[in-house]
């Protein structure tokens, strides 16, 4: 087990090497400096700041002077906000995108997995035509359209929920039921499909025939092993949810990562672009080698002979 | 084996199922409005890029669905995005097709060590979420069409990749493919005419799938700033200009988000019914 | 702010305001910031020699008055003894000297450096060319009187006094704190309100200052919101989660439906949208090709498609300040700009080669932009393609080596006819038409040091006409407009053409 998760993370380092190399050289193609403002500045001026930000410095140069900071940890400074590094900028950024990311993804499983079995043990009938066009919906609509019949609803009609900002328990509402939309929907779908694969299978119907039948055991065995195929999704799921969070964020005034991603962008702040990059990039990394260790213990068949 | 795989029988069984007809027919339609658009066929009384001095106004018996901010008439713009939107999703399937199938088919013929590591090269495009790839490639090439093809087909090429993969993997164990080496037949040749037309049914839905995920992603795209530029409107680019508008004017964001959503719905009940079309152990009548 | 669901949920907080700034202020360090967000947080809790009416004339603030040479070069200013610094001890004339000098020093890297440039030997401060810094024209002659020597008469000066870059600072706080000065519980600041607490990206909040010295603020507490997106905080204004919205937070569409409602108020601001050639490139080398477009324009187009009141504009220098005038601009007129344009020897538009129009990536400008390529078509047949960059890349393009056809805005840096003159002066590095005329050039600077305001105001004209008309290297389009809404229970609400809020008048009851 444990050699298990040291080789994962050992085979995840130079993933994340590659991330920043990659992510370093786009960046700097990119035409547009970060110093380019609203009223032009006279050359001795744009030569100051350069050179307080490395940036005259030839492009290895400042390859190996990246990487070096990268080792000790130090994730580089804003062009944009002046007074502060990456490191603050992502430690009051990161939590916030934590609370709605985990709240929507709780939400997303809470309502997805039930829903999908609900629609696999009922199917053919009306459960699964309604589980699966409410399902089916949720992934056929942008996030931003969904958001918006949200705040429309329940902010402006109704005026029970805020419909922006992150003040209080409220605020979180709409927001992570507006990220929570699309992956309840995929796991639904997911969990239908692979409910229904145990269900036809040999060793299910011999439990059945055998007499274990009645809702309860079947649903156990169904629910524990269709389990599986949906933790193997959840790291595509987190890159859902992390792609997600960049439309949320942005629709109701998040103070998360995703809108600083965006921002930073926009005003080529490299080294603000670069953390978030490979925040994200841990971030998958780990949701995948989270999913190989708990695909094991779940399902002693598929134990992986590396 | 080959014969469960052929056109007619998997036709046959997707006729059985009542929402992939429909969804097919759907699609069919789509694609003819989109083909006549492309034709420049009259299909509306106005052209997409004409203004008028009716800014804003909702449906009505002279514009369908209503005028946007500079007074042109939303039906006739949304009949040109038919064509946009189609483009992208289809053009995405093919480019992911492409550049998936043709990876995959490497790493799961060869296996061993190759496998391995081309299977490292799809981990590490996982690990980048996709939003911030477009992101990054759209501000790199900048907008346009081409941007962002580039962009929606190097996000979506992996799944095909690792579907492709898996089925090279298990197929070319099986006997005829031991026959065919028997006989003395290249690895090309191979690949060509066993392996790959037998691992194409999973392949066609995954693809399917595709479409609608880049007719998605293209509206966020939109939405953020990246989508096309003017004049030109796929539906996504006319769904984020109409967000601003929702409480004022809705129609602008309620009609191209009711044909990305009939489009997507459709794409994905054909998935669905494909994919339950081509397994073997699905008993279509259990199907409603 | 209090949400329950539903019933009794308090409106509004009194003695406390709620705005939207937009976005989190890059930085609160007045010499380094460059963006309206900063010096919005920075007017409120800064004051500097002097200060704006609310019809942009200059009044005493630190200095209680100020003499002028006869020949216009040195300003000396004669400070009050009663502004204090929020710790307490009272703001010296040392104190502008330290902020002067450290805004033109070279490590500070000030983007606004050039903002005193009319100070003697201040541009070669800023280049490191010169070290010795009783060269330079600033000097604190005692703890009251501060003296300013400027290289040459510039008319405008005064103004610049009450801009942000030009506010006193702090050497020991400064130098304490470093690069976190101007963080919450480190910053010390002299002016109506104080900065109590900063949630980064999030929300600022300024607390009343008891003891400024003209006297406290309506208001003890602001409560600065960052929401970018403008239908959310719209939508925050309408759920009574902010009291007072203007341009930032409102779409187009909401315009049109609050436009009758007694909240909304609509003023003029000194920022003018216009399109712009670049004369070294065809066809807009040949002067008839660019009256040819100027005149198949009609901007009244405009105001129609934004609905924020945009008005018109005739000239570059906006109606409010002197020097403006109603036809120093090309008149539309679809036909004779068809003649012009065959006299320039294209018998149709279509023989004109399709041109690229330049615009950055914005929601209004889009819309603009795009009536501009179909008015082009309608009225002179010509094609325009739209080309839309990214704001950053777009002002590289413009700046390396701008297209033929593009589209600028300009906002005064104070209010002065010259903020606008200047920029198309050929030693303007800003002027990105590469246009220049010794004509035009002469005029300006004469105007900078001229007196006499009737003499000064017509340079501004004629050099105007040669612009907008004679040489037409621009097309002035619109002049941009303020949009506000003020909750009832707010009063004192005051704005100003510069753009810049001010809220120590503001009461919430």
């Amino acid at each position: 087990m444990l050699t298990l998760i040291l080789k994962r993370i050992l085979m995840a380092l130079p993933v994340l090497f590659l991330v920043a190399t990659l992510s370093f050289c786009l960046i700097r193609v990119v035409p547009g400096g970060p110093f380019d403002a609203d009223k032009n500045l006279p050359d001795e001026i744009v030569a100051n700041l350069k050179a307080k930000y490395n940036l005259d410095k030839p492009l290895p140069e400042q390859y190996v002077l990246y990487m070096q900071r990268l080792g000790r940890g130090d994730l580089g400074v804003s062009y944009k906000y002046v007074s502060r590094t990456v490191n603050d900028i992502l430690l009051d950024a990161f939590p916030v995108s934590l609370v709605l990311g985990g709240l929507a993804l709780a939400l997303a499983v809470l309502v997805g997995v039930p829903l999908g079995a609900v629609a696999a043990l009922g199917r053919g009938r009306w459960q699964d035509t309604l589980a699966m066009f409410l399902s089916t919906f949720g992934i056929s609509v942008p996030g931003f359209v969904i958001g918006a019949l949200f705040i429309y609803i329940f902010g402006i009609q109704l005026r029970i929920l805020p419909v922006g900002l992150w003040e209080s328990p409220w605020h979180m509402i709409l927001p992570a039921i507006t990220l929570a939309f699309s992956p309840a929907a995929y796991l639904a779908r997911l969990t239908r499909a692979s409910a229904l694969e145990i269900v036809q299978k040999d060793w299910v119907r011999t439990a059945q025939a055998k007499g274990l039948s009645g809702s309860a055991t079947v649903l156990k065995h169904i629910m524990r092993n269709s389990l599986v195929p949906v933790i193997t999704v959840l790291g595509p799921l987190t890159a859902i949810l992390i792609t997600g969070s960049f439309v949320v964020e942005y629709i109701y005034a998040i103070p998360g990562m995703g809108r600083f991603f965006i921002t930073a962008v926009m005003n080529r702040d490299y080294d603000l672009i670069l953390g978030t990059t490979l925040i994200f990039a841990v971030l998958l990394i780990m949701a995948n080698t989270f999913v190989d260790i708990a695909y094991q213990i779940l399902d002693p068949r598929m134990r992986i002979s590396d | 084996m080959a014969s469960q795989g052929s056109f007619k029988y998997v036709a046959g069984r997707l006729a059985k199922i009542p929402q992939a007809v429909l969804a097919l027919t759907l699609i069919g339609l789509i694609c003819l409005v989109a083909i006549a658009s492309a034709l420049q066929l009259p299909l509306s009384p106005y052209a997409y890029d004409q203004t008028s001095t009716l800014y804003l106004a909702g449906p009505s018996a002279q514009h369908w669905m209503g005028t946007d901010e500079l007074g042109r008439d939303l039906c006739a713009r949304v009949i040109y995005g038919a064509q946009l939107s189609i483009a992208i999703g289809l053009t995405t399937a093919g480019v992911a097709f492409v550049i998936g199938t043709v990876y995959g088919a490497i790493a799961g013929y060869c296996g061993g060590k190759i496998d391995t590591l081309m299977m490292r090269g799809v981990d590490l495009a996982y690990s980048l979420p996709d939003l911030l790839v477009m992101i990054l490639i759209g501000v790199l090439i900048g907008r346009g069409t081409f941007g962002i093809l580039l962009a929606l087909g190097l996000v979506s090429w992996m799944g095909t990749a690792r579907l492709t993969r898996a089925q090279f993997l298990q197929l070319k164990n099986e006997e005829f493919v031991e026959a065919a080496r028997a006989q003395g037949q290249d690895h090309l040749s191979i690949i060509w005419k066993h392996l790959f037309p037998n691992a194409l049914g999973p392949i066609i839905v995954a693809l399917t799938f595709t479409v609608p995920s880049a007719i998605l992603s293209e509206s966020t795209l939109s939405f953020i700033g990246l989508g096309l530029s003017p004049p030109a409107c796929s539906w996504g680019t006319l769904a984020s200009d109409g967000w601003r508008s929702l409480r004022a004017h809705p129609h602008l964001i309620f009609f191209p988000s009711l044909f990305i959503f009939a489009t997507v719905l459709s794409f994905n009940f054909l998935g669905d019914g494909l994919r339950d079309a081509l397994d073997p152990r699905t008993r279509l009548s259990k199907l409603k | 702010m209090l949400t329950g669901c539903g019933q009794g949920r308090a409106r509004y907080t009194p003695d406390t305001l709620r705005v939207n700034i937009g976005n989190e202020p890059p930085g609160l360090d007045w010499h380094t910031a460059t963006d309206s967000t900063s010096f919005d947080v920075v007017s409120n809790i800064m004051v500097g020699l002097t200060q704006y009416t609310p019809d942009v004339k200059c009044k005493p603030s630190c200095a209680k008055s100020w003499d002028i040479s006869p020949d216009g070069r040195t300003y000396t200013f004669h400070l009050r003894d009663d502004v204090k610094w929020s710790d307490g001890k009272p703001v010296t004339a040392y104190d502008f000297e330290y902020a002067w000098t450290r805004l033109l020093s070279p490590e500070t890297a000030a983007s606004y450096a050039f903002f005193l440039y009319d100070v003697e030997n201040a541009k070669e401060w800023n280049a490191g060319k010169l070290r010795d810094a009783a060269r330079l024209g600033i000097k604190a002659v005692d703890a009251q009187t501060f003296k300013v020597t400027l290289k040459k008469p510039a008319a405008y000066f005064i103004y610049l006094t009450a801009f942000c870059a030009s506010f006193p600072m702090r050497r020991d706080v400064v130098q304490k704190y470093g690069n976190r000065w101007t963080e919450a519980g480190n910053m010390v600041t002299n002016g109506p309100f104080t900065l109590q607490k900063w949630q980064h990206e999030y929300k600022i909040e300024l607390a009343a200052n008891p003891n400024f010295f003209e006297g406290a603020p309506g208001v003890k507490l602001i409560r600065m919101f960052m929401v970018p997106e403008q239908s959310t905080a719209f939508a925050l204004y309408e759920n009574d989660e902010l009291d007072f919205i203007d341009n930032r937070s409102f779409a187009t569409p909401d315009v049109e439906r609050y436009r009758e409602s007694p909240e909304y108020k609509n003023f003029p601001l000194l920022r003018e949208s216009y399109l712009a050639f670049n004369v070294k490139k065809k066809p807009f080398d040949n002067v008839l090709v660019r009256r040819a477009f100027a005149m198949a324009i009609d901007k009244n187009v405009f105001p129609k498609i934004l609905r924020r009141g945009e008005r018109p504009a005739d000239s570059f220098i906006p109606p409010a300040l002197a020097g403006s005038a109603k036809d120093s601009g090309m008149p539309f007129d679809p036909d004779l700009a068809k003649r012009v344009l065959a006299q320039a020897g294209y018998k149709t538009g279509a023989e004109v080669p399709a041109i690229d129009l330049l615009y950055p990536n914005r929601e209004d400008v889009r819309l603009i932009v795009e009536a501009t390529q179909d008015q082009l078509k309608r009225n002179l047949g010509v094609r325009v393609n739209l080309v839309n960059q990214e704001w950053k890349v777009y002002l590289a393009t413009v700046r390396k080596d701008a297209p033929p056809l593009f589209r600028n805005s300009w906002g005064a840096d104070f209010p002065d006819p010259e903020t606008f003159m200047n920029l198309f002066t050929s030693y303007n590095g800003n002027n990105d038409t590469k246009w220049s005329s010794p004509a035009y050039d002469a005029l300006i600077e004469t105007a900078e040091t001229e007196r006499d305001p009737v003499k000064r105001a017509d340079m501004y004209r004629r050099a105007d006409r040669i612009m907008c008309r004679e040489a037409c290297a621009i097309v002035p389009a619109f002049l941009a407009t303020q949009n506000i809404m003020v909750k009832p229970w707010v009063k004192g609400i005051a704005m100003n053409p510069l753009d810049l809020q001010f809220f120590k008048t503001v009461t919430v009851k």
